[in-house]
C-alpha cells in the first residue's frame, strides 16, 4: 500500500512540477509535498503503521524519495527565483515590436505576374511595344479597314489624324512578326485606351495581355488545348469553358472564352448577368491579311492569337466593384495587397 | 436588336424546338443573345382593369384613390399619374404581380394612410418602352379581368442579340432565320408576293438618275397611287411594338416593317411633293442646310451623297428623309425608294452629322444589293393591302452595274489545317446550302462556293472556314492536349521592370498606376506635351510628360485622406512633343519608358521606442543609391548636384552613366507643391528606364570576402561650413596610399562654440589589403601624412588634437 503511493506520489510530484513557473506556483508546491502535512510527511506518518519487516525496506526508499524529489525541487526553486530576479521584472514581452512597412506591387502588376508566369511555361516569350501607335499598327495592319463600322468597337483617342493612343495591345502582334520570321510564341502585356466616359465600370485606360502563335500546322484545336490550360491554371481545374463564335478583324474565325461564373458555380447571378458564364477572353486564328501585312505565307503558316484584360481578371477575382479604385492609388487600397 | 419569335417562325418552321435551345444555339453560332424576354411569364399575372370611379387622395394633391373593377371586384387602388380618369380601361397588376421594371412585387400597402390593393401600371413599369409620362390606357373594348398576355397579344418570346459589324445579314428576321434554318437543318421560307398592279405605266409617273454611280449602284422606285393614310392595323402595330419600335402612320409603318422583315431600308416620298416627279441621286458640291424630317436643320458637309427632285434636296440618302417630302395626313400618291447605297459614304455622313437610323446602321454594314427590288414589291404590296392604293405597273431599276455574287474556292483539305478536325464533306456542303450559298464540286477536296450579295463579309476561303466552324459547333472542335514547346531561348523584355519592382518594393515602396492622360497645366510642367484631339475632359488633355504630376495628384489625394507617409513608386511611360508640327512620324515625339520614386511626410513615426523623422533628401538618396547597387548600377555613375531652384526642384541631384543623364531627383519647391495643393515636403527622384536598361550591366564574377584583416582610422576636423564633405573625401582619396580602400563620414556637427562659420567633419578611414596583413606603422605613416594635407589644404584644425 504505501509502497503503492510512495511510486504515486513521486509520478505526481515530476508532473506537478513541469508546470511550475513563477515564485507563486513554488510556495504551492513546497506546502503541497513538503510543508507539515505535505504529502511527503503524510507518508512517513504512514510508515508508522506498516509492518516491521517492511519498514526498513520502505523507510529506506521513502528516505531516497525525499531526497530526490526536495534536491529537484530546490533546483527548480532557485532557477525561478534567479530568473524573475534578474529578467522578468525588467522587460515586458508585451510591448510591440518595431513595424517594417514592406512595399507591394499594384494588383494589376501581381495579376498580370501570374498570367506571365502560366504563359511562359507553356513556351511563351514577353513583348513589349509602344502605347501612341500609328493608325497603321493599331488598324490599318490589322485588317481595319479605313472607314469601317469595326473600328467603332473601339473608341480611339486621337493624337494627330495618323496617330493615337493603341486601342489594343494586338499591334505589338505586327511589330514582333515584322522583327522575326516563324515561328513566334508570345505575350504582350500593356496599357491601352478607349475614349469611354470613366464610370465604376470603364476607365479611359486598362490592361490587356495579348498573345500569339504562328507556325507551321496550327490550329483551332491547338488555340483551345492552350487557353483551357491557361484557364485552369489560373482559375481552377474544374472550371467548364465554352468557345463562342465572335469577331475580331485581325482573326477569322474569331471566339470568345467563356468559362463558368466562379461565384455562383453556373447558376447565375448579378456579376455573371445571369447567364451563369463569364467572358473572359477574345481570340481566333490569324486573319490571312494580317499575315499579309508582315509577308508570312499564309498557305505555309497559320497561328492563333488571343488577348484578355486584367483590369476585368482583377475585378473578378477581388469583389471589386469600381474600376475607378485601381487608378486612384488610396494607400490604403494598394497596402492590401 | 430585338428579335420576335414569333415573328422568326413565319421564315423557318421550329416546331418542336425549346426557347432555351434557340437561344443556345444562336449564341453559339455567334449571334449572341443577351436577353431573353418572355413575354407570357412576365406578364402572366397582369390583367385589364376598368376604373369605375376616381377621387382626390385626402392627404396628397397628386395621388388619385380609384375604384378599380378587376373583372370580379371592385377594389380600391391609389394612382399617383397624372391621366387617370374614371371610365378607363388600364393595365392592372393585382396584389401579388411582379413588375417587370425594378422586379418588385405589389404589396397590400398604405399609401399616405389610404389603403391601395394594386396598382395601375404605365409602359416603362411593364418595360414595354421607357414611357413614364402617364398610365397605360387601353381600348375601351376590352374586357375588364381578361389578362393582358391574351388581350394586348404579349405572349411573344423577345430576343436582345448582338450583331457583330461583320454579319449585316442578320440585321433583321429573315437573316436570324437564315442562321436558324442552317443550325436546326429546315427550310427557309420567304414570304410570297403577289400583288395586282394598275395599266398605269411607272415611268410615266416618275423617272430616277443616278449622278454618282459609285455611291449608289442601284436605285429601285416603286410607286403606289391613291393611298390612305391612316394608322396601321393591330398586328403591325404589335409587332413593331415588340421590338421596340413606335407606330406612327400605316405607310412608315410598312417600310419598317419590310425593313426588320429583310434588313433593307426603304423611304417612302410623298410623289406630289417631289418636283418634276423626278428622283436625282447625287453628291453635294457645296456646304449647306438641309432640314430632315424629324424638324431638324442640319448641316451637309461636301460629297454628302443626297435624294434630290427635280429642282432641290429631298433626303439624305440612307440616314433620313427630308420634311420637304415626307408623308402626311394628306398624302395622295407615294414613292417607294428602295437603293443600295455605298457603306463607307454612308458612314461617313453618319458620322459627321452625328446622326445613327436604322437605316444608316444597315447601309454603312453593307445592305444586299439583290434584295431591293424583293423590298420595293414587298413594301408596294403591303401598301395596296393596308392603305387601299393601286400599284403603278412595273419598276423603275437604275442599276448600271450589276453586282453579281463572289465566287470562292474552298478546299476540305485547308478546313481540316486551320480547324485540326475534319468535318465531312457532306456535312460541309450541307451547311454552306442552308446559309444559302451555292456549291459545285470541283474534285474530291476542291468546292466552288457562290456568295450572294447579302453576305458582304465572305470574301475568301478562310470566311467560309469560319461559317463551317460556327454552324458546325466551335464545341466540336477538339481541345487538344499537347503542344509542341521549341526549345530555343525564350526572352522577356518586361524581366529588368520585375526586378526593380522587387526592389523597390523590399525598400517599402508601394506601386502606383496613374491615369497617363491629364491636364495642359500639369502636363507641361515637365515638358512640353502631346495633345489629345478628342479628349474626354480638359483635365484628360494630354498625355504626361513625366511621371511626378501624376504622383502628385496621387499625394495629394492620399493627403486630403489623411495619409500622409507616403513611400511609392510607378513604372510608365511619359511622352513629349518634338516639334510643334502636326505628329506624322515616330520621330516627331518621344516615348520614355520611366520610373518614378517619391516619399513624402514621415520616415518613421514616433513609437515607444522610436524617435519621429522626417523624410528627407538623405533618405532619398540613400534610397536611390541602395535601389542602384541591386540592379548593379552603384559604382559606374555619377553624381551632379544643383543648389539652386528650378522649375520643378527647390535641389536636386543628376545621375549620369559617361555622357547620357539616366534620371534626376531631389526636394520638389513649393511653387510646384502649392499646385497640387500639397503642403509638405515632397522628395522623388525620376529614371529614364530606357536609359537606365541600355547601360545597366549584369554582375558576371564576384569578389572574393576579405582574408585579412582591416585597420580602421577616425579623424574629425574643424572646417569652414562652405566645404563640401565630397571635396575632402575626394582630396582624401586622392592623397592617401593605395592601402585606403573607403573614406566614409560618421559625424557632422556645428555649434557656436566651434566658431559661426566653422563645422566639424568627423570620418572613417578603411585600409587593407587582399593579400596580406598590413602594419600598423605604414597606417599611422598614410595617417598623418592625411591628417597634415587636409589641415593645410582645407584651413581645417584637427579635433581632439
Amino acid at each position: 500500500m504505501l509502497d503503492k503511493n510512495i511510486t504515486e506520489i513521486k509520478e505526481s510530484f515530476y508532473t506537478d512540477i513541469k508546470s511550475v513557473s513563477s515564485i507563486k506556483d513554488v510556495e504551492e508546491l513546497r506546502i503541497k509535498y513538503f510543508s507539515r502535512n505535505g504529502l511527503v510527511s503524510q507518508l512517513f506518518e504512514d510508515l508508522k503503521d506498516v509492518v516491521k519487516e517492511e519498514k526498513p525496506i520502505l523507510g529506506k526508499k521513502l528516505n531516497l524519495l525525499r531526497n530526490e524529489v526536495s534536491a529537484y525541487f530546490e533546483e527548480v526553486k532557485e532557477r525561478i527565483s534567479s530568473s524573475n530576479s534578474n529578467k522578468e521584472n525588467k522587460i515586458d514581452l508585451t510591448l510591440p515590436g518595431k513595424e517594417f512597412i514592406v512595399g507591394s506591387k499594384h494588383i494589376l502588376t501581381q495579376t498580370l505576374d501570374e498570367i506571365k508566369s502560366i504563359f511562359k511555361g507553356l513556351g511563351f516569350s514577353v513583348a513589349n511595344g509602344p502605347e501612341l501607335e500609328s493608325d497603321y499598327y493599331n488598324f490599318e495592319s490589322l485588317n481595319f479597314p479605313a472607314d469601317h463600322p469595326a473600328r467603332d468597337m473601339q473608341d480611339t483617342f486621337f493624337v494627330s489624324k495618323e496617330f493615337l493612343l493603341r486601342t489594343h495591345t494586338t499591334p505589338v502582334q505586327i511589330r514582333l512578326m515584322e522583327k522575326q520570321a516563324p515561328p513566334v510564341r508570345a505575350i504582350m502585356p500593356g496599357r491601352v485606351y478607349r475614349n469611354e466616359a470613366v464610370s465604376a465600370r470603364s476607365y479611359c485606360m486598362f490592361h490587356q495581355v495579348d498573345g500569339i502563335y504562328v507556325d507551321t500546322d496550327v490550329t483551332f484545336a491547338e488555340l483551345k488545348g492552350t487557353l483551357v490550360s491557361f484557364a485552369k491554371q489560373f482559375y481552377g481545374s474544374d472550371l467548364k469553358y465554352r468557345f463562342r463564335p465572335s469577331f475580331f478583324p485581325f482573326t477569322e474565325p474569331s471566339a470568345e472564352m467563356d468559362i463558368t461564373c466562379y461565384l455562383c458555380h453556373g447558376k447565375g447571378c448579378k456579376i455573371c448577368k445571369n447567364s451563369g458564364w463569364l467572358e473572359i477572353l477574345g481570340c481566333g486564328m490569324v486573319d490571312p491579311n494580317v499575315f499579309k501585312f508582315v509577308n508570312y505565307d499564309s498557305e505555309k503558316y497559320t497561328g492563333y492569337a488571343f488577348g484578355m484584360g486584367i483590369e476585368r481578371i482583377a475585378l473578378l477575382k477581388y469583389g471589386i466593384t469600381d474600376i475607378r479604385i485601381f487608378f486612384d492609388n488610396d494607400l490604403r487600397f494598394l497596402k492590401q495587397f | 436588336m430585338k428579335i420576335s419569335l414569333s415573328w422568326i417562325k413565319e421564315f423557318v418552321d421550329l416546331s418542336k424546338i425549346s426557347t432555351e435551345e434557340i437561344v443556345s444555339q444562336l449564341t453559339m453560332s455567334g449571334l449572341e443573345v443577351e436577353d431573353v424576354v418572355d413575354q407570357s411569364s412576365l406578364y402572366n399575372n397582369f390583367i385589364v382593369g376598368f376604373v369605375k370611379e376616381t377621387e382626390k387622395h385626402p392627404n396628397a394633391d397628386k395621388l388619385t384613390v380609384c375604384k378599380v373593377f378587376d373583372g370580379k371586384d371592385d377594389l380600391q387602388v391609389i394612382c399617383g399619374a397624372a391621366n387617370v380618369k374614371a371610365g378607363q380601361k388600364i393595365v392592372f397588376a393585382p396584389i401579388g404581380t411582379q413588375i417587370p421594371n425594378g422586379n418588385f412585387v405589389i404589396k397590400k400597402a398604405k399609401i399616405r394612410g389610404v389603403e391601395s390593393n394594386g396598382m395601375i401600371c404605365a409602359e416603362d413599369e411593364l418595360l414595354l418602352s421607357d414611357d413614364h409620362s402617364g398610365i397605360m390606357v387601353l381600348d375601351d373594348n376590352f374586357e375588364a379581368g381578361k389578362p393582358i398576355t391574351e388581350t394586348l397579344n404579349l405572349n411573344d418570346v423577345i430576343l436582345e442579340i448582338a450583331i457583330t459589324p461583320n454579319r449585316p445579314d442578320a440585321l433583321s428576321h429573315i437573316g436570324v432565320a437564315r442562321d436558324l434554318a442552317a443550325l436546326f437543318d429546315r427550310d427557309l421560307i420567304l414570304p410570297e408576293i403577289k400583288a395586282d398592279e394598275t395599266s398605269e405605266d411607272v415611268n410615266r409617273l416618275a423617272s430616277v438618275v443616278i449622278e454618282d454611280e459609285v455611291n449608289c449602284p442601284r436605285y429601285i422606285a416603286k410607286v403606289v397611287k391613291d393611298v390612305q393614310i391612316k394608322e396601321s392595323p393591330k398586328w403591325l402595330k404589335d409587332r413593331l411594338e415588340k421590338i421596340g419600335l413606335r407606330p406612327r402612320n400605316n405607310i412608315v409603318d410598312i417600310t419598317n416593317l419590310v425593313l426588320h422583315e429583310c434588313g433593307q431600308p426603304l423611304h417612302a416620298f410623298d410623289l406630289d411633293k417631289l418636283n418634276d416627279n423626278k428622283i436625282v441621286v447625287k453628291s453635294t458640291k457645296t456646304e449647306s442646310t438641309f432640314t430632315t424630317l424629324d424638324s431638324k436643320e442640319r448641316k451637309l458637309p461636301l460629297n454628302t451623297l443626297m435624294i434630290c427632285d427635280g429642282s432641290r434636296e429631298v433626303a439624305i440618302a440612307g440616314v433620313m428623309g427630308g420634311e420637304n417630302s415626307e408623308i402626311t395626313e394628306t398624302t395622295k400618291n407615294i414613292l417607294i425608294e428602295s437603293a443600295f447605297f455605298h457603306p463607307s459614304s454612308i458612314r461617313k455622313t453618319s458620322k459627321t452629322l452625328g446622326l445613327s437610323t436604322d437605316a444608316s446602321y444597315r447601309f454603312e454594314r453593307g445592305t444586299d444589293p439583290n434584295i431591293t427590288k424583293y423590298a420595293a414589291e414587298r413594301c408596294a404590296q403591303l401598301v395596296s393591302e393596308l392603305a387601299d392604293g393601286k400599284i403603278a405597273n412595273g419598276i423603275i431599276d437604275v442599276y448600271p452595274s450589276v453586282i453579281t455574287p463572289r465566287e470562292i474556292q474552298l478546299r476540305f483539305s485547308r478546313t481540316t489545317k486551320i480547324l485540326g478536325y475534319e468535318v465531312a464533306p457532306q456535312k460541309i456542303k450541307n451547311i454552306l446550302s442552308r446559309l444559302g450559298l451555292a456549291i459545285k464540286v470541283l474534285d474530291e477536296d476542291k468546292l466552288l462556293v457562290s456568295v450572294p450579295t447579302f453576305r458582304p463579309d465572305i470574301e475568301r476561303e478562310i470566311d467560309l472556314i469560319e461559317e463551317i466552324a460556327r454552324i458546325n459547333g466551335y464545341d466540336n472542335i477538339p481541345t487538344v492536349s499537347k503542344i509542341n514547346i521549341t526549345l530555343e531561348k525564350k526572352t522577356d523584355e518586361t524581366d529588368i521592370d520585375e526586378k526593380i519592382r522587387q526592389t523597390a518594393t523590399a525598400l517599402g515602396f508601394f506601386e502606383m498606376i496613374n491615369n497617363p492622360l491629364q491636364s495642359e497645366n500639369e502636363a507641361k510642367l515637365t515638358g512640353k506635351p502631346i495633345k489629345i484631339a478628342n479628349p474626354l475632359s480638359a483635365d484628360m488633355e494630354c498625355l504626361r510628360t513625366s511621371l511626378i504630376t501624376g504622383a502628385l495628384i496621387t499625394i495629394s489625394k492620399n493627403i486630403r485622406q489623411g495619409v500622409r507617409d507616403l513611400k511609392l513608386f510607378e513604372i510608365g511611360n511619359s511622352f513629349k512633343r518634338i516639334s510643334d508640327e502636326e505628329i506624322r512620324n515616330f520621330s516627331d515625339f518621344t516615348e520614355r519608358q520611366n520610373l518614378l520614386l517619391i516619399i513624402s511626410g514621415k520616415e518613421e513615426i514616433k513609437g515607444w521606442n522610436t524617435q519621429e523623422k522626417d523624410s528627407d533628401f538623405y533618405l532619398l538618396k540613400g534610397l536611390i543609391d541602395s535601389f542602384l547597387s541591386k540592379i548593379s548600377l552603384d559604382n559606374v555613375l555619377i553624381d551632379s548636384y544643383y543648389s539652386t531652384v528650378n522649375e520643378i526642384y527647390a535641389y536636386h541631384l543628376t545621375k549620369s552613366f559617361k555622357e547620357t543623364e539616366l534620371g534626376r531627383g531631389g526636394k520638389l519647391n513649393d511653387e510646384v507643391l502649392k499646385q497640387f495643393d500639397i503642403n509638405q515636403d515632397v522628395y522623388c527622384f525620376e529614371f529614364d528606364l530606357s536609359a537606365l536598361k541600355a547601360v545597366r550591366s549584369n554582375p558576371n564574377t564576384y569578389i572574393d570576402p576579405l582574408k585579412y584583416p582591416k585597420i580602421i582610422r577616425d579623424f574629425a576636423f574643424i572646417l569652414d561650413k562652405s566645404v563640401k564633405y565630397l571635396d575632402v573625401k575626394e582630396f582624401i582619396k586622392k592623397k592617401s596610399s593605395q592601402l585606403l580602400k573607403a573614406v566614409s563620414v560618421f559625424d557632422v556637427f556645428e555649434s557656436d562654440s566651434l566658431g559661426a562659420d566653422r563645422k566639424s567633419l568627423a570620418f572613417t578611414l578603411e585600409y587593407y589589403d587582399e593579400s596580406r596583413t598590413l602594419t600598423e606603422d605604414e597606417v599611422e605613416k598614410d595617417f598623418n601624412n592625411l591628417i597634415a594635407l587636409v589641415t593645410k589644404e582645407f584651413n581645417a584644425q584637427l579635433r581632439g588634437k
